[in-house]
């Protein structure tokens, strides 16, 4: 009878953002920044962005870095995001959106090597700048589209995996049993990370089992104090995210086993350094996602004034351990050492 | 060890003989056959399974499943089903981790939690039976909303909660059972009396059974409805501060695994999907074998690429034993 107020009130509920299950048909764009400011006419001189899910820390920092390097430049960036880290139609149809309107330049972060790959060929029809951060549009889906990204700012897995396994093989100089704890199975970022792991470590050191914890602390908890009954000679834990390492770190201080056990992980999260500092976690091997973002701005400005950009750019990956992390955390979300940003000399300040 | 715990068994078995070549009597106790099955396996495959601290990390690892499938369990026996549980659960403990880092101290954090959950329950129950919405459909939408609303809140950021009082909730034991299995078991010895001895319970297997019938002969279905979603949405909140106390911290990440095994949990315990039969014990081991069944699989250290197959194998053989209940 009265039906059309209930079902009023179950899209009102289904319309907030999905982070499980992307309902998708509500039309509205989560997309922060200044999403509504697009200025289509003028076109020129503004930048979208479109990146990964921000149900993820991981690319909120990376958002951070765009909005923040767009304000100290004065150039309006418009930031796009998809739903969800899973969300491949869904940031598809955020490119589509964008890419019909009139901006200068356009940075994206694909899920995949191909979801973004109708947007893709739409904006190269439109001969527009690509600039294609964190992860590769895949060089086929580009070849397909006609499409040739400016430049590709890089996230390299294998070598933040590599990094992690010599810092292993330096915290375990008589060698010794090691145990991995990758993300969801077959997820191409944690496969990148645990191969360049084992091409990090030393001969002696050997990886007796590869577990897959979804990226969730709770299910690393449970999967490292499984491994520390079954093999009790596993003397450290390399986990393919922070989120991970903290659980298998947790795990570790459970059997009173703080620092006898080492456990080294990737990302590069403030929790996470939190935890070299108080020695729960041997090593972070951190990515700067904050630069990422900052970068492709920058990269973005330099190609709107003309500039010829390097094809391929690797953002910064550091080492931090007890030694360096005070230094980590004071210039967080930044990296604590010196990095090499190729962009910067190219946009005329 | 083994032996200690097969030889239960058997004197069981020869007792019940007779029920032994019956069908049914093995779909009511598929999750029981099937445990000890593992068991057995994983034993004689690997002798530290049945290690009393192999047994401690498994009870404590089962103890969240155990009190989401008793919530679930309720809700199934009303014919309904809640797919917001893990959210609703998610969103629990990021009230809780909010409020704890407002400073709000442990109780009042706790108790927040609670409310949180059965906020969203309550909701889930009073669009099933008062707006007579689908169930499906009413959970499918604040499964999403709720894990949004988690989002909202926390920022999409993890919050610390560090607390000694948790942390010994979460690693401390009494022997072999950890403190968060005793209050889950606690949980399930509490929910078998309520649907077994109580009005309430009667009405909740009524409403499941027939509720067109249980409502003429007076029982009042939309408030047995409303509240079996309120209970199961309290039950998400008590699980997240367990969740809390084993990973010492509140994630907005959406749990979807917990919603999936608290389903598989409450199907391998033989409760009807149709309503009117449940029991609390079923799914409890149901929850054990599915952590057991992942236990023992990275015991043996079987590649990550199987465990999701061999799960999805063993909820299949026992839903399908379950078809030989009368």
């Amino acid at each position: 009878m009265n039906s059309s107020p209930r079902t009023a009130r179950i899209l009102a509920i289904t319309c907030l953002p999905a982070a499980a299950l992307s309902l998708s048909a509500c039309g509205g764009d989560s997309g922060s920044g200044s999403g509504g400011s697009s200025a289509a006419a003028t076109g020129n001189g503004q930048i979208a962005a479109v990146i990964k899910g921000l149900d993820n820390p991981f690319f909120q920092t990376m958002q951070k870095g765009i909005t923040d390097q767009a304000s100290t430049s004065a150039k309006q960036v418009t930031v796009q995001a998809a739903n969800a880290i899973t969300d491949t139609s869904g940031q598809a149809d955020k490119l589509a959106g964008v890419a019909n309107q009139d901006f200068g330049c356009y940075i994206i972060n694909p899920i995949s090597g191909t979801n973004l790959v109708q947007g893709v060929a739409q904006l190269a029809a439109k001969n527009k700048t690509i600039v294609n951060i964190d992860s590769p549009l895949d060089a086929k889906a580009a070849a397909a589209a006609s499409a040739k990204p400016a430049t590709y700012i890089g996230t390299d897995n294998v070598e933040a995996g590599t990094m992690a396994g010599k810092q292993m093989s330096t915290l375990l100089p008589q060698g010794g049993d090691v145990a991995l704890i990758g993300g969801i199975s077959g997820d191409v970022t944690s496969n990148a990370r645990l191969e360049g792991f084992q091409k990090g470590i030393a001969g002696n050191v050997k990886v007796v089992q590869t577990e897959a914890a979804d990226w969730d602390r709770q299910q690393a908890l449970t999967k490292a104090t499984d491994i520390m009954r079954a093999k009790p000679a596993v003397k450290a834990f390399f986990a393919a995210n922070d989120d991970m390492g903290l659980g298998v770190a947790r795990a570790v201080a459970n059997a009173g086993k703080t620092g006898q056990i080492k456990v080294i992980s990737v990302d590069g999260n403030k929790d996470a350094f939190e935890a070299v500092k108080a020695g729960d976690i041997s090593a972070v091997v951190a990515q700067y996602p904050y630069v990422i973002g900052q970068m492709g701005v920058e990269a973005c400005q330099a190609a709107m004034a003309g500039k010829t950009l390097p094809e391929q750019v690797q953002a910064p990956v550091q080492v931090v351990t007890k030694d360096n992390v005070d230094k980590a955390l004071a210039s967080a979300p930044k990296p604590g050492e010196a990095y090499d940003d190729p962009f910067a000399k190219l946009v005329t300040k | 060890m083994s032996t200690a715990t097969a030889a239960p068994e058997r004197t069981r078995a020869s007792s019940t003989g007779d029920r032994l070549k019956d069908a049914s009597f093995w779909a009511e106790w598929a999750a029981l056959v099937g445990l000890v099955v593992l068991v057995v396996i994983f034993q004689s495959l690997n002798s530290t399974f049945l290690s009393a601290g192999n047994i401690q990390s498994m009870l404590t690892a089962a103890a969240i499943l155990l009190v989401l499938a008793v919530g679930q369990t309720f809700v199934i026996a009303t014919s309904g089903i809640d797919l917001s549980i893990a959210s609703a659960m998610t969103l629990s403990a990021v009230a809780f981790g909010q409020a704890f880092t407002r400073g709000w101290g442990l109780v009042p954090s706790m108790l927040l939690a609670v409310t949180a959950g059965l906020m969203v329950g309550l909701a889930n129950g009073l669009l099933v039976a008062k707006a007579k919405i689908t169930d499906f459909i009413v959970t499918l939408g604040t499964l999403s909303a709720a894990s949004g609303l988690a989002l909202i809140l926390a920022a999409g950021k993890p919050v610390t909660v560090i607390s000694v009082p948790l942390l010994r909730l979460g690693t401390g034991s009494v022997g072999v059972l950890g403190y968060s299995f005793l209050i889950a078991v606690a949980v399930a010895v509490l929910a078998h009396v309520v649907l077994f001895r109580t009005r309430f319970g009667t009405h909740v297997l009524a409403t499941g059974g027939n509720e067109e019938a249980a409502s003429a002969t007076g029982v009042r279905t939309w408030r047995v409805k409303t509240a079996v979603y309120a209970l199961s949405g309290m039950l998400a909140g008590l699980a997240s501060i367990l969740l809390i106390a084993r990973v010492g911290a509140a994630e907005p990440a959406a749990n979807t695994a917990f919603l999936l095994n608290s389903v598989a949990s409450v199907v391998l315990g033989g409760v009807s999907l149709f309503g009117g039969r449940a029991t609390i014990i079923g799914p409890v081991i149901g929850a054990l074998l599915l952590t057991a069944l992942v236990n023992g699989l990275t015991l043996l250290g079987v590649s990550q690429f199987y465990q999701p197959l061999s799960v999805g194998i063993v909820v299949v053989l026992a839903a399908f034993l379950t078809r030989f209940q009368k």
